[in-house]
């Protein structure tokens, strides 16, 4: 037993060691600069998954270690040393702090890592929703009237699949898989079989846009089973107003549809837009302030609530703020984002013992200079 | 199009010709107006628009106010100051200019290469990427520019006295004795019924003068008149000088006519602008100053916060603290040169000075503009500015060697000649958009960051120095481990300042958009300096650098202010994106370089040095 424990702390000094720390952080400060420039060309997004959000990436051909790799390093390194070598004295008090504070720093954007989720909720004047809408993660739903009755997430998806419908009565096969499509003609030698709108139109794979937003994700597709006058080749994409839809043989009264659809998620209750306002800077077109007058409905009770730019709207662990808005149409749309982060109390818990160990170390130092001066 | 503005502006009379130029401007300078969203001094918008025109707050012999008077009363001469600067030669190429030792022209000259180029500019906005081709940039600069003047120009052409003849059955239909002059606006009442009388003409006789009688060329030509006048009067909303109500809302006279913004009250304050144009162009000193009375009276708002402005315009104390702190470098460089020991309390008092102007300076604008001091690039700088000759103050009193007003005299001079070059770009009191339109923030986060900015900066020439004075010889041992002791407890602070501004900004970013980190660019600017500090400072502490390399490191701390504070903006991409600067980005790498180079070469000497002693 003693030799385990003397083996631990054996280790626990070496993961605690100043030069893990020394090496790990020109890592770190090169993903930083990498990932940050990448930003340019493939979006935050993309790059965020690619250099901050892997274990490692590519520079060139070089392999090298990503964020969440660098991450964990630097927060066994940190809490190795807060463990085994901090010096458990007055005149370290300041740096022993700061060090925790760090630790719970990390700590929090890992639980805001694992359990957070974005997306928003698009509620025109004088309508009321309660669905949340991925900014990122698309689907494909296979609808019977309203009701989902079978979704998969569009990055499992690829040329050649066969998906069976939950009935069991047609099968689809995909026949192109476009995160980005663009639309083109299709050639006339190539039209038979297809019904319309995709008899004329084409999706062609291009390259996603920076912005993740602006991809369409796409998809052309067969379908078997339905007889003869709804089997056919069909095309259906994100944001698409008209996504096919099919009677079967056997259930005359059911209709299918299949759409290329954001991930939805349904909130315990309810965002009614009373009115949408947006106040310019006298004379300009400058925006001074958007805000929302919503009314909140959960259960039998409900109650009026404002949202604005800096001034968001927070309940049952959901922050609901001010994004963006269409007023382009007969009545104007709010669009809030709408956040569940279950780690938001960590930053400022962090800042708070950060900011004091800091300020701590500072005086213990000016102060036993000025003695050793004295 | 243009050459007809430029006849309209003609058409307006010039019996301003013997206009006085000696008439006080003083409290014409102090009127209001709403520009940008904010309603400022006609001082503050005369030397934005001067500033757009030619890059100088003022003409050669003529400052910015008496400009706008003239180009709003006498338009006419106004359209032949030669007040457009066009420093690219291919734009001025493209314009048909003629090549100029100073490259300034008047809006006369530049109307036919305005017209020529207009397919081209209108090629130009059809581009997404019109950033990276400059010349294409400064020819739509030019054209928004002289479109910008002719809206000056034209700002008054309702009132104006018009050189046009009216026959005496018009001038009584009008109510215009024959002594009167005329105006756009008295026309208004018989302008319905000349455009009927024209359109008859032409649809009895064709679109031909020649086929007309001497009485219908007349009318058809005032009517021609008319028509260009008030065509060009549409979506001239820049002189906002007319108060509509009593929130805050004003409006250019043509709009008044155009939108249906007039009222009695308008009316009244539209008279008050005509006689002080009458007075303006009769040179009478006594009606002039009635006129701008009457005019002071009609605004509601803060008249002090108006003579605030005009006051920190006219001193420019930014630009005086310049100087103090250049004289204040020159003075610690005479004394560390050993000259006389009085030097060193010159160039403190210099130094103390220039801090207090800056800190007036920007305590004026927080009055002025309602809000924390900085919100904008150009404003970081300026506090920025602030701060890091404060921090010298500190590091001055620990060493006490000179060494800490020589690095606070620096950054001053560096900072100050920056924010110089920014004031390029228009106003530097711009409005915020909805997104910073916080105080709170704004007070905290962006104040804790640009703190550490300067500090960092700070910290940096301060090891620029200490590196310079070892590899000379020029600090003996004991003085440099004190400056190095001290230079460590500045990265402290540096440290402090960077790491809590970064987490406030953050927790700002979950108060307003519910996510604490997004990796914008900016936030991973930020957090590169928080990096690079750790690394450097457990680097130390660890034994793994040299203390030369640490010296070196915390030299190269600017560089890496200047990429996560100015860098990051230029990838055009997440919150805090300013654009693509094409010479920013130069002059940034430029800097980075030379740093590069500089401290190279000191790291250089110093291990040369070392190992000449260790061989010794």
């Amino acid at each position: 037993m003693r030799n385990f424990s003397e083996k631990i702390r054996k280790i626990g000094f070496r993961l605690a060691h100043p030069d893990i720390l020394f090496w790990v952080l020109p890592f770190m400060i090169l993903v930083l600069v990498v990932g940050t420039i990448a930003q340019k060309d493939l979006g935050i997004l993309v790059a965020e998954q690619r250099y901050f959000s892997s274990f490692f990436y590519f520079l060139g051909f070089v392999p090298l270690p990503g964020g969440l790799t660098l991450i964990t390093i630097l927060f066994i390194n940190l809490l190795a040393k807060f463990l085994f070598r901090s010096e458990w004295s007055w005149t370290k008090s300041g740096i022993i702090l700061t060090h925790f504070g760090v630790l719970v720093l990390i700590l929090g954007g890992g639980l805001t890592y694992l359990t957070s989720h974005e997306g928003y909720v698009m509620i025109g004047e004088g309508e009321k929703s309660s669905i949340v809408e991925d900014y990122h993660q698309r689907v494909l739903v296979i609808k019977d009237a309203e009701n989902i009755i079978y979704q998969m997430p569009f990055e499992k998806l690829h040329e050649g699949q066969n998906i069976r419908s939950p009935s069991g009565n047609f099968t689809i096969t995909l026949t192109e898989v476009c995160q980005n499509c663009g639309i083109t003609r299709r050639p006339e030698s190539e039209q038979e079989g297809w019904t319309s709108p995709g008899q004329f139109m084409k999706l062609n794979d291009k390259a996603a846009d920076p912005v993740d937003e602006k991809n369409m994700a796409g998809l052309e597709f067969e379908i078997h089973g339905l007889g003869a006058e709804a089997d056919g080749k069909y095309l259906t994409f994100d944001k698409f107003p008209k996504p096919p839809q099919f009677k079967s043989v056997q259930q005359k009264d059911v209709t299918y549809t299949i759409a290329v659809e954001r991930a939805k998620r349904t909130l315990p209750f309810g965002l009614s837009l009373k009115k949408f306002e947006q106040t310019f800077h006298p004379g300009t077109d400058m925006a001074k302030t958007y805000q929302s007058e919503l009314v909140i409905t959960d259960g039998d009770k409900a109650w009026p609530v404002l949202i604005e730019m800096n001034e968001p709207f927070r309940y049952r662990g959901y922050t609901f703020y001010q994004s963006s808005f269409d007023i382009s149409g007969d009545k104007p749309y709010t669009v809030l984002t709408a956040v569940e982060n279950k780690g938001r109390i960590f930053p400022y818990l962090s800042t708070i013992i950060i900011a004091l160990g800091l300020i701590l170390h500072l005086c213990i130092r000016i102060r036993s200079r000025r003695s050793a001066h004295a | 199009m243009l050459k007809y503005i430029l006849m309209m502006v003609m058409l307006i009379w010039s019996c301003a010709a013997h206009a006085a130029s000696d008439l006080p401007m003083d409290d014409f300078a102090k009127l209001p107006i709403l520009h940008e969203g904010r309603i400022k001094p006609i001082d503050s918008f005369a030397r934005i628009e001067i500033l757009k025109f030619s890059k100088k707050e003022k003409l050669e012999n003529e400052n910015a106010v008496s400009w706008l008077v003239r180009a709003l009363f006498d338009p006419a001469e106004a359209a032949h100051d030669k007040i457009f600067l066009i420093d690219d030669t291919e734009a001025r190429h493209l314009l048909g200019l003629e090549e100029r030792k100073k490259p300034l022209y008047s809006y006369a000259e530049l109307v036919p290469g305005l017209e020529k180029t207009s397919r081209q500019v209108e090629e130009i906005l059809r581009q997404q990427d019109r950033q990276k081709d400059t010349s294409s940039e400064k020819l739509l600069s030019v054209h928004e520019n002289a479109l910008e003047y002719t809206h000056i120009l034209r700002s008054f052409s309702s009132v104006l006295p018009l050189n046009i003849d009216l026959s005496p059955e018009w001038r009584s239909k009008a109510d215009i004795s024959a002594s009167e002059q005329i105006t756009f606006k008295d026309l208004q009442k018989i302008g319905t019924e000349i455009e009927e009388r024209v359109r008859k003409i032409i649809r009895k006789k064709g679109q031909n003068p020649a086929t007309y009688t001497k009485a219908e060329q007349d009318l058809v030509t005032i009517g021609w008149q008319l028509k260009t006048i008030s065509d060009a009067g549409q979506r001239n909303r820049l002189l906002r000088v007319i108060p509509i109500n009593d929130d805050a809302k004003y409006a250019s006279p043509w709009e008044l006519i155009n939108e249906g913004k007039g009222s009695p009250a308008t009316e009244d304050i539209m008279q008050k602008w005509i006689a002080l144009s009458a007075a303006w162009q009769t040179k009478d000193v006594q009606a002039w100053n009635a006129a701008l009375e009457d005019l002071k009276a009609e605004h509601s708002g803060d008249a002090t916060r108006l003579e605030m402005e005009v006051l920190y315009n006219q001193f420019s104390l930014f630009h005086i603290a310049i100087i103090f702190y250049a004289c204040s470098l020159c003075f610690a460089f005479a004394y560390l040169a050993g000259l006389h020991q009085s030097l060193f309390k010159i160039s403190y008092g210099f130094l103390l000075i220039a801090i207090f102007m800056q800190m007036i300076a920007i305590a004026m604008r927080i009055y002025l503009m309602e809000r924390p001091p900085v919100g904008t690039l150009y404003e970081s700088i300026l506090f920025v500015g602030l701060i890091a000759p404060v921090v010298s103050l500190f590091v001055e009193r620990r060493l006490q060697n000179g060494l800490g007003i020589l690095s606070g005299a620096i950054c001053g001079v560096m900072l100050g000649l920056l924010a110089s070059s920014m004031i390029g770009e228009g106003d530097d009191m711009k409005m915020l958009g909805a997104v910073l339109n916080t105080r709170f923030w704004l007070a905290t986060h962006v104040l804790c960051i640009t703190i550490g900015y300067g500090w960092c900066l700070l910290t940096s020439v301060l090891a620029h120095i200490i590196l310079f004075g070892t590899a000379t010889r020029r600090i003996a041992e004991p003085a440099r481990m004190e400056m190095v002791k001290a230079l460590t407890t500045h990265a402290l602070f540096s440290l402090l300042f960077t790491t809590v501004g970064t987490i406030l900004g953050g927790i700002w970013a979950d108060q307003s958009w519910g996510r604490f980190w997004g990796w914008d660019p900016k936030e991973n600017g930020a957090l590169l300096i928080v990096l690079w500090l750790i690394w450097l400072i457990h680097g130390k502490i660890a034994g793994q650098i040299s203390r030369t390399i640490w010296l070196a490191g915390m030299g190269y701390l600017s560089v890496i202010v200047a990429v996560a504070w100015i860098g990051v903006n230029l990838l055009g991409v997440g919150l805090h994106s300013y654009g693509f600067i094409d010479g920013v980005f130069w002059g940034l790498g430029l800097f980075a370089m030379a740093e590069f180079i500089i401290i190279g070469f000191l790291v250089y000497k110093i291990n040369l040095s070392e190992e000449k002693k260790i061989a010794d």
